[in-house]
C-alpha cells in the first residue's frame, strides 16, 4: 500500500529554517516506520539523513517524533500509526540535520551522575554475592538504551535545558539501588541540585515515551525519597 | 575539491566501541593515551544486541570446567579452531566474567546469590554427554548489559571518544601500522589518526544478507581496509546463520529461548530435531539446526509449506518468558502480534556471524600472509579471526571472544606501544581516502548505491548461505563482480559535508562487497562440507585435505587464495555428532 | 564529535528544592483536611445566608479558630507560592527569572500580612445588629 509520510527536514548548509517535506511510499502494514524511512532514503531522496544501527529497538539509534510522540522509528509499525506519517526530530536538542539531533548535552548529563559502580571494597576472587531480590530491585532501570526519548519529551526539561532530565536520573537510579554499589555519597548531590531531581513535576510523559517501558517517574521518584531519607538521617 | 583535513596524534587508536574495542580501551588508556574511533555513538554497537549469554565454566550450578568448554567449542567448530587459542579463551572466560561483575554487570543471580546460567547450543558436560548449564545471563539482554558496563567503566576512566567518525583507511608504512584515517560524520572533515597501534574492533558484517540478526551498520568496515591494504582475511567461506531468526525481519531470538526449554516444530507439528540430534535435540549447534531448518523447509514441511518453521514456547511456564526472555517476549509481540505465552512464533535461520576475518595470534595481534606479526596493528571481535570459533561458532562465544581477545589486545598493545616510537606518516596519508570521497560524490554513473545493496544482499541469501554448490556459488560470484564494477559508477546525490549518511552508506556498500567477494571465492575453493559451510556438492568434511584456514588476498585487484595450518592440541579430530 | 568526558557539577544548591518538595507534599495534606473541614462547616453545617460578622466574631473569641485560619492561611500561601515559583523557574529566561521571583514574593508577602494581620489583630465589637 501506499503511505503518505511528512517529514520535518533542516539541512544545516542551506536551510535557515527547518521545513516540511512529504513522500508517498510504498510499504505494508506490518513495516516498521523506519522501513518507510529507508524507503525514502533509498527510492526518493538520499539525502534524508537520521540515525539507526539495529533496527529492533535495542541500540537506542532512531528515537524521533512520531505523530506527535517520541517513539523509537524500528519499534512502531506502520499498521499502529494513523496516516499521514508525521516525523520529527526530538525536542529539545539542537537539531543537527534532518532528523539527527545534537546529543552532546545528553551524555554530559548522563556522566554527571556517575553511571559507573563505585565500591570501596577490593573485589573477592569470585563474583560478588548479589541475592535475586537484591538484583531484582534495579532490573527496571537496567533496560535504560539512552535513546532520549524520556528526556526529550519532558516538559521540564523542554522548559528549562539544565534539567538533569529523565534518562541521567534513570541510569543514576540503576546504582543507587544496586546492593554492591557505594557511590550514593558521590552521586546524590548532583541529583540534589536545582537541576537535578526537584524539576521533575511528575508529568510522567517520560514513562509514556520509555520505549523499553521502563517505569521512568517511579524511578524519580524513589531517587526522591532516597535523597529525602538521606537528609533526616 | 577535497575535504578537510584534521590531525591527531595517540599512542593508540582503537576503531570501534563495541564490548571488543571498549576492553580493549580500558586496558590501553592505563598505559597510552587512547582514542576510541567509532561510526556510532559507543552504547549503539551492537554488541549491545545480544541477549542470551556469556560463557564460562563457573560451575555455579552444576559441575563444569574449562575443558570441557575447549572440547565444546572445538568440536562446534568442526575441528578447524586453533586449539592453542580455545584453550586460552575458555580459561580466561571464568576471569574475565567475575571481572565484568566486579565492574557492575548486573547478572541474574542463583538463590545464593551467585551468577546464574542457563544452557546454550552445543554446551555440554563431560564431553559431550548432556546439555550443561554454562551461560552467565542478564535475562535476554546480556550484550546490553556488557556494552553498558564497558561503558560506564570507560567514563569512569576518562577514556577519549570520537563518536561517529567513519573508519576509511588504515596506515601501513614498511608493513607496520602508522594510524588510520576517518570521517568526521558530523562535519564531513576527514581525520588522520597518526598512532603507534591501532586495534581494530569493527564488528563483523552480515549485511551482505538479505535476512540477517545484524544492525545495518554492520558493514565489515575494518576487514575491508586492511583487505584492500593487502593484508589477508581468514576463512571467509564460513558464516554462520542463526537458526531463529523472526520470520522475514531476521531479528534474533535467542538460542537462550531453546535454552530454557523451547522447541523447534515444523508444519506438522513434529519436534524435527529428534531425527537430526537425537542427544542434544534443539541446543545443536548452530549450523546443523539452520541446515535442518532448510531441509524441513525444502521437503516441503514448513508452516503451511511456506519457508519458515515455529519455535514454541507456549508449554513453558509464562513466568519464565516473563522474567528470563523478556525482550524477545516484546519483540514477537510487536513485530508480529503474536503472544509467545499462547502461540508459536514463525522463525527462519537469519545470517548472524562471521567466523572468519582478520587473521590474529592470541594476542590479537594482526598477522600477515606467511603468519608474521604485523607491528602496531591488532584486531579483536568479530572482525578478527584467532580462530576459536573455527567452522561454526557456538552461541555464548561471541561475548566470550570479544571480552577474552579486546582485553588481551589492550593489554599487548598497552606494553607494546609505550616504548614503541610513531612512524612518519606518508607525505599525504589521506590521498586514497580523499579520492574515494570524491569519487562516489562526484560520480556521473547513474547507479544507485540502494540497488546495488538489493541485488547483493539476494545474491548472497540465495547462494552464498546455509547450503551451496558449485554452480550457485559461480553465479553469485559472476554478479558481485558485475556489482563491482557497477558500484564504480554510484553516484551519491546528497552533496552536503554534514551528516551525509547518503555517502556513508555508500562507503559500506564498497566493503560488504568487497567482503562478500571474498567469502564466495573462498568457498567456491572449499570442496568440503565443514561446519557452517555446506557445499551439496561435497557433503562431507575432508580432513585430509581440507583440516585448513584459507587466506584470501587481494593482490592486482584478483583474490588469491592459500592455505595456514590449523593447531590442534588435546582434541584430534572425530566425526560430529550430537 | 569529540567528546570530553568531563562534566564539572555547579554546586550542590543546600537541598532547599529538597524541603520545598517535602513542605509541598506535607502542605498539600494538611490543607486537604484544612480546606475540607472548612468546607464542611461553612457550606454543608452551617449555610452562607447564616455566616454573618457575628458568626466569624463568635468564633473569633477563642484562639482555636484564629489558628485554624491562620495555618489555613499560611500553608495555602505558601503552597501557591511555591507552586508559582516553580513555573517561573520552568518558564521564565534566566535573566528575568530573579526579578519575576522576587515580585512574586513581594505580593506574596503583602497578602501574607494583610491575612495575618486581619486574624490575629481582629477584636470582636459587638455588632449593632438587629
Amino acid at each position: 500500500m501506499l503511505v503518505d509520510v511528512r517529514i520535518k527536514r533542516f539541512r544545516p548548509e542551506q536551510d535557515a529554517q527547518p521545513r516540511w517535506a512529504a513522500y508517498r511510499v510504498e510499504a505494508e502494514p506490518t513495516d516498521r516506520v523506519l522501513d518507510a524511512l529507508n524507503t525514502v532514503k533509498w527510492r526518493h531522496d538520499g539525502s534524508l539523513a537520521f540515525r539507526r544501527s539495529c533496527a529492533h529497538g535495542i541500540c537506542g539509534s532512531d528515537a524521533m517524533m512520531i505523530n506527535g510522540r517520541n517513539r523509537l522509528a524500528c519499534k512502531v509499525l506502520i499498521r499502529d500509526l494513523r496516516p499521514p506519517i508525521v516525523i520529527e526530530p526530538m525536542r529539545g536538542f539542537p537539531v543537527a540535520k534532518d532528523l539527527i539531533v545534537d546529543m552532546d548535552g545528553f551524555f554530559a548529563k548522563y556522566r554527571s551522575v556517575k553511571p559507573y559502580l563505585i565500591t570501596e571494597e577490593p573485589a573477592p576472587q569470585a563474583e560478588r554475592p548479589q541475592s535475586p531480590e537484591q538484583r531484582e530491585r534495579f532490573e527496571d532501570t537496567t533496560k535504560c538504551i539512552l535513546c532520549g526519548a524520556c528526556t526529550t519529551s519532558c516538559p521540564s526539561f523542554w522548559a528549562n535545558r539544565e534539567y538533569l532530565g529523565p534518562a541521567a536520573i534513570v541510569q543514576a537510579h540503576r546504582f543507587l539501588f544496586d546492593s554492591r554499589d557505594h557511590g550514593a555519597a558521590e552521586r546524590l548531590p548532583v541529583l540534589n541540585e536545582r537541576s537535578g531531581v526537584w524539576r521533575c513535576r511528575t508529568i510522567f510523559n517520560c514513562t509514556e515515551a520509555c520505549p523499553r517501558g521502563i517505569n521512568v517517574t517511579k524511578a524519580i521518584g524513589e531517587v526522591k525519597k532516597l535523597l529525602l531519607r538521606q537528609s533526616v538521617k | 575539491m577535497p575535504r578537510p583535513v584534521v590531525r591527531h596524534q595517540y599512542d593508540a587508536v582503537i576503531v570501534g566501541a563495541g564490548g571488543a574495542g571498549l576492553m580493549a580501551a580500558l586496558e590501553a588508556s592505563k598505559t597510552c593515551k587512547t582514542a576510541v574511533v567509532s561510526k556510532l555513538y559507543p552504547t549503539r554497537s551492537h554488541t549491545g544486541t545480544a541477549q542470551g549469554g556469556i560463557g564460562a565454566a563457573l560451575g555455579n550450578v552444576e559441575p563444569d570446567s574449562w575443558e570441557w568448554h575447549m572440547f565444546d567449542t572445538v568440536k562446534g567448530g568442526d575441528y578447524l579452531a586453533d586449539q592453542d587459542a580455545v584453550e586460552f579463551m575458555c580459561q580466561e572466560a571464568i576471569r574475565v566474567v567475575y571481572e565484568l561483575e566486579h565492574m557492575g554487570l548486573p547478572f541474574n543471580r542463583t538463590p545464593e546469590g551467585k551468577i546464574d546460567q542457563r544452557r546454550f547450543g552445543g554446551h555440554t558436560k563431560e564431553f559431550g554427554k548432556a546439555p550443561v548449564r554454562r551461560s552467565c545471563y542478564a535475562a535476554d539482554r546480556t550484550g546490553h548489559m556488557i556494552l553498558q558496563t564497558l561503558y560506564q567503566q570507560c567514563i569512569k576512566q576518562a577514556v577519549s571518544f570520537f563518536d561517529e567518525f567513519h573508519l576509511l583507511d588504515v596506515l601501513l608504512q614498511d608493513g607496520r601500522c602508522a594510524g588510520v584515517v576517518a570521517l568526521c560524520l558530523a562535519t564531513g572533515e576527514v581525520h588522520v589518526f597518526h598512532a603507534k597501534a591501532v586495534l581494530l574492533a569493527t564488528g563483523g558484517f552480515g549485511r551482505m544478507y538479505k535476512v540477517t540478526s545484524n544492525a545495518h551498520t554492520l558493514t565489515g568496515d575494518g576487514c575491508t581496509v586492511v583487505f584492500r591494504r593487502g593484508l589477508p582475511l581468514e576463512d571467509m567461506e564460513f558464516f554462520q546463520f542463526h537458526p531463529t531468526g523472526i520470520y522475514k525481519l531476521g531479528i534474533l531470538i535467542t538460542e537462550g529461548a531453546r535454552g530454557e526449554g523451547g522447541i523447534l516444530r515444523n508444519g506438522r507439528g513434529e519436534r524435527f530435531m529428534e531425527r537430526y540430534a537425537p542427544t542434544l535435540l534443539d541446543l545443536a549447534p548452530r549450523d546443523m539446526v539452520s541446515r535442518a531448518m532448510y531441509l524441513e523447509i525444502r521437503e516441503g514441511r514448513g508452516i503451511e509449506g511456506k519457508d519458515y518453521l515455529h519455535l514454541d514456547l507456549t508449554h513453558l511456564d509464562p513466568s519464565v518468558i516473563d522474567r528470563k526472555l523478556p525482550d524477545i517476549a516484546d519483540f514477537v509481540r510487536t513485530y508480529l502480534g503474536v503472544d509467545p505465552h499462547r502461540q508459536p512464533i514463525p522463525v527462519q535461520p537469519t545470517a548472524h556471524y562471521a567466523m572468519g576475518g582478520i587473521p590474529t595470534n592470541l594476542h590479537a595481534e594482526v598477522l600477515d600472509e606467511r603468519g608474521q606479526v604485523v607491528p602496531g596493528l591488532y584486531a579483536a571481535g568479530e572482525c578478527a579471526c584467532v580462530s576459536v570459533h573455527g567452522a561454526n561458532r557456538l552461541g555464548t562465544n561471541s561475548l566470550v571472544d570479544i571480552v577474552v581477545f579486546g582485553r588481551r589486545g589492550g593489554q599487548r598493545l598497552a606494553q607494546w606501544a609505550p616504548a614503541a616510537d610513531h612512524l612518519p606518516l606518508p607525505k599525504e596519508p589521506e590521498v586514497m581516502a580523499q579520492e574515494a570521497l570524491s569519487r562516489l560524490t562526484t560520480n556521473l554513473g547513474g547507479e544507485s548505491a540502494a540497488q546495488i545493496r538489493d541485488e547483493l544482499q539476494q545474491a548472497m541469501m540465495a547462494q552464498v548461505s546455509v547450503f551451496r554448490t558449485e554452480a550457485g556459488l559461480k553465479e553469485a560470484l559472476a554478479a558481485i563482480v558485475q556489482l563491482r564494477v557497477r558500484y564504480g559508477r554510484v553516484d551519491v546525490q546528497d552533496k552536503a559535508l554534514r551528516f551525509n549518511t547518503e555517502l556513508e552508506e555508500a562507503l559500506e556498500l564498497g566493503c560488504v562487497l568487497d567482503l562478500a567477494w571474498a567469502t564466495t571465492v573462498a568457498a567456491l575453493a572449499r570442496r568440503e562440507s565443514r561446519g557452517a559451510h555446506c557445499r551439496e556438492d561435497f557433503p562431507d568434511r575432508d580432513d585430509a585435505n581440507w583440516l585448513k584456514h584459507s587466506l584470501a588476498v587481494l593482490r592486482d585487484g584478483a583474490i588469491s587464495l592459500s592455505a595456514k595450518p590449523v593447531t590442534i592440541t588435546r582434541f584430534q579430530p572425530k566425526p560430529r555428532v550430537y | 564529535m569529540t567528546t570530553s568526558l568531563s562534566y564539572s557539577s555547579p554546586k550542590p544548591s543546600g537541598g532547599f528544592e529538597l524541603w520545598a518538595w517535602l513542605f509541598m507534599r506535607l502542605s498539600g495534606l494538611a490543607l486537604l483536611g484544612l480546606a475540607l473541614g472548612h468546607l464542611v462547616i461553612m457550606h454543608l453545617l452551617n449555610n452562607v445566608d447564616a455566616i454573618d460578622y457575628n458568626f466569624v466574631a463568635g468564633r473569633y473569641v477563642g484562639w482555636f479558630w484564629r489558628g485554624y485560619d491562620l495555618a489555613m492561611l499560611l500553608l495555602a500561601m505558601l503552597h501557591g507560592l511555591n507552586g508559582a515559583r516553580t513555573l517561573l523557574d520552568d518558564y521564565v529566561p534566566a535573566r528575568r527569572r530573579r526579578a519575576a521571583v522576587t515580585l512574586l514574593y513581594l505580593i506574596g508577602a503583602v497578602f501574607l500580612v494583610m491575612g495575618t494581620v486581619a486574624i490575629v489583630c481582629f477584636t470582636p465589637v459587638t455588632a449593632p445588629h438587629s
